[in-house]
């Protein structure tokens, strides 16, 4: 017999405090789980899909600005066309470091040449984009070439297809991109050459032609001197080049950030309710508990257990309770939350990206930490009191 | 071994009402002696030895044990007192319900400084078998009854081979027969070991099982 031992039978013989214990650390543990995982998942996504970007500022034709985030978050395509021209008046603006012009294109929607019902298609210029080379210079050396293609980590071949079918031209699909929890990971990328390519097959191969008005292209992506405020350069587009909208990429998804802001805030509301209720809680059914085990604590103390042995072995019950507790809830929350991806990412109208394993380690240590913490913590005023009280108080009926 | 100087007790129930428990009691008890102190409801005889095993600090005097004054040492040492010298049997049923009739037996053993398993388990199985309780080892208590959960108590209490055993009514909630077998059985434990006793009882006619009878009235000590 030893401490463990006695912690664990006396959880046994307690039913009903062990269960209501166990129950608020599920529900303690649940809570922080799941509020990180969805917050923390949706910036995530936001801010790897402004990574994906690259860019400091996206030149759109004027009016688009909605459409292009609903694109990016959620893989809606976008149609925007406007002059190549742009591109060089984009270069020529003070403080521009770098600009590089892409397509937006799209798949049918039920139409047999196309393997995915409108996808978003993103087509590059190699000599100048910057967006996708840092992946393709660990991943694909030499680039991509005239047929091939990248897609986001939801893009695959279908296996009875045997190729991706765009507008009934089969792509080489080269790799998968890293996820970013947004429409980015059910988009494709392949180069101008290979748009083009498309388009030009498109009458023979497609129940629809693909059309890319001459001359014209959808985005300008533009990186901006280090030195300079791309807020400055943004403004400095604006005013240079009429019939287009500089976004300034730091400020996309404004609409989103402060959807995620304001779940923050209501979730650190509710947390800290529910945890002030939660420890209220095991604080009384602890209480209730200890005090119907006065006279077996008073029978402790006789036979020679010292306070601090009293309040280890009351604080050891409370600390198993809160580990199983808050190991259950931990667990729940990882499953609900990964069963149910598609349906909070609807419901709140953020992306969301479950984190990598090694992430998701550190937050269960952590929500155990805490749930372990709350637990005793609820459960050492009692536990002091009966463990300092005299021994022949407690045992007297 | 044991000694009382002028204790008095009081209870402090509320601001204005106290309760007077034991009052200027005095008392020497030696080593190897059976003391039955007998007396009323209420006369005190639970206190008395409450104040003897260190459960209860006295209000007024001063508790001796092999002249050590039991409440100036601090807790860690008082209840390495009470684990290592002093063994207990209680009125009310003081098994622990989560535990069977062995780990009830071997729980001094935890609270002690020497828990070694592989000599733990056998004293107590043995003490058990002592008690005519070999058949019993994995009974919980409510699987128990009254006498025999009493038996399991007294296994408990010399657990830890202790000088001093300490019985508060072993006796008030069983039948005369089995009464009269938990007293042989403090007699018998009493001559073999010669473990010094102090038994507290209502019924005087308990007092023939002891080497010394004390009588309490009031909260004082009257006869003895």
């Amino acid at each position: 017999m030893n401490l463990i031992r006695f912690a664990t039978r006396n959880i046994a013989g307690n039913a009903f405090r062990s269960w209501m214990v166990f129950f608020c650390a599920t529900l303690m543990a649940a809570f922080v789980v799941s509020a990180t995982l969805i917050i923390g998942g949706a910036n995530d996504s936001l801010r790897l899909a402004l990574d994906r970007l690259g860019a400091d500022i996206i030149v759109i034709p004027d009016g688009h600005e909605q459409r292009l985030e609903a694109a990016l978050l959620m893989g809606i395509p976008v149609h925007c066309w406007m002059p190549d021209t742009v591109v060089d008046e984009v270069a020529k603006v003070e403080g521009v470091e770098a600009v590089s012009p892409q397509l937006y294109l799209s798949t049918l929607r039920g139409a047999t040449c196309c393997s995915v019902p409108e996808m978003f298609l993103i087509a590059y210029e190699p000599e100048t984009d910057f967006t996708l080379r840092p992946w393709l210079e660990q991943n694909l050396e030499g680039g991509l070439a005239l047929g091939e293609a990248v897609g986001g980590s939801l893009v695959y071949v279908p296996e009875a297809d045997g190729e991706l079918l765009v507008y009934g031209y089969g792509l080489d699909l080269k790799g998968s991109l890293d996820p970013t929890g947004t429409g980015l990971d059910q988009s494709m990328f392949f180069t101008f050459e290979t748009a083009f390519d498309i388009a030009r097959l498109s009458p023979d191969q497609a129940v629809k032609v693909m059309d890319i008005p001459p001359r014209t292209i959808s985005s300008v992506m533009v990186k901006v001197d280090l030195r300079t405020d791309p807020h400055q350069v943004a403004q400095a587009i604006d005013a240079a080049i009429p019939g287009v909208t500089p976004l300034e990429t730091n400020r996309l998804f404004k609409g989103q950030r402060e959807q995620i802001v304001s779940l923050l805030n209501s979730v650190v509301v509710l947390l800290v309710i529910t945890w002030v209720l939660a420890m209220a809680l095991i604080a009384v059914v602890f209480s209730l508990a200890v005090n119907e085990r006065r006279r077996h604590i008073g029978v402790m103390r006789a036979l020679g257990a010292s306070r601090t042995t009293v309040l280890q072995s009351l604080l050891l019950e409370a600390g198993v309770l809160a580990l199983a507790g808050g190991g259950a809830g931990i667990f729940v929350s990882f499953l609900a939350i990964y069963l149910f991806r598609p349906l909070i990412i609807r419901l709140m109208e953020v992306p969301f990206l479950f984190p990598a394993p090694l992430h998701l380690a550190g937050l269960a240590l952590g929500a155990l930490a805490l749930a372990m913490l709350g637990v005793t913590a609820a459960a050492l005023i009692p536990a002091l009191r009966i463990s300092l009280q005299d021994p022949a108080i407690s045992m007297r009926e | 071994m044991i000694t009382l100087h002028d204790v008095t007790k009081i209870y402090t129930v509320s601001k204005e009402v106290t309760v007077p428990a034991v009052r200027n009691a005095s008392l020497h008890i030696d080593k190897g002696e059976f003391v039955i102190i007998t007396g009323r409801s209420g006369s005190g005889k639970t206190t008395l030895l409450n104040l003897v095993a260190g459960l209860t600090r006295p209000t007024l005097g001063e508790v001796r044990f092999d002249g050590i004054e039991v409440w100036k040492l601090p807790d860690q040492e008082q209840s390495l007192l009470r684990n290592q010298r002093i063994g207990f049997v209680f009125q009310f049923p003081s098994l622990l319900p989560s535990l069977t009739s062995l780990e009830n037996v071997m729980l001094p053993k935890m609270f002690g400084p020497d828990n070694d398993q592989q000599e733990v388990q056998p004293r107590a199985k043995s003490l058990l078998e002592q008690v005519g309780l070999s058949d019993k080892l994995h009974a919980y208590p409510r699987q128990l009854s009254g006498g025999q959960q009493q038996r399991v108590v007294v296994a408990r209490a010399l657990m830890n081979e202790p000088e001093l055993l300490l019985a508060d009514e072993p006796t008030s909630d069983l039948d005369e027969q089995t009464e009269h077998e938990i007293m042989a059985l403090f007699q018998d434990i009493h001559a073999r070991t010669g473990v010094t006793a102090l038994l507290v009882t209502h019924a005087v006619e308990l007092g023939r099982y002891g080497t010394r009878s004390i009588q309490m009235a009031g909260g004082e000590i009257v006869t003895g």
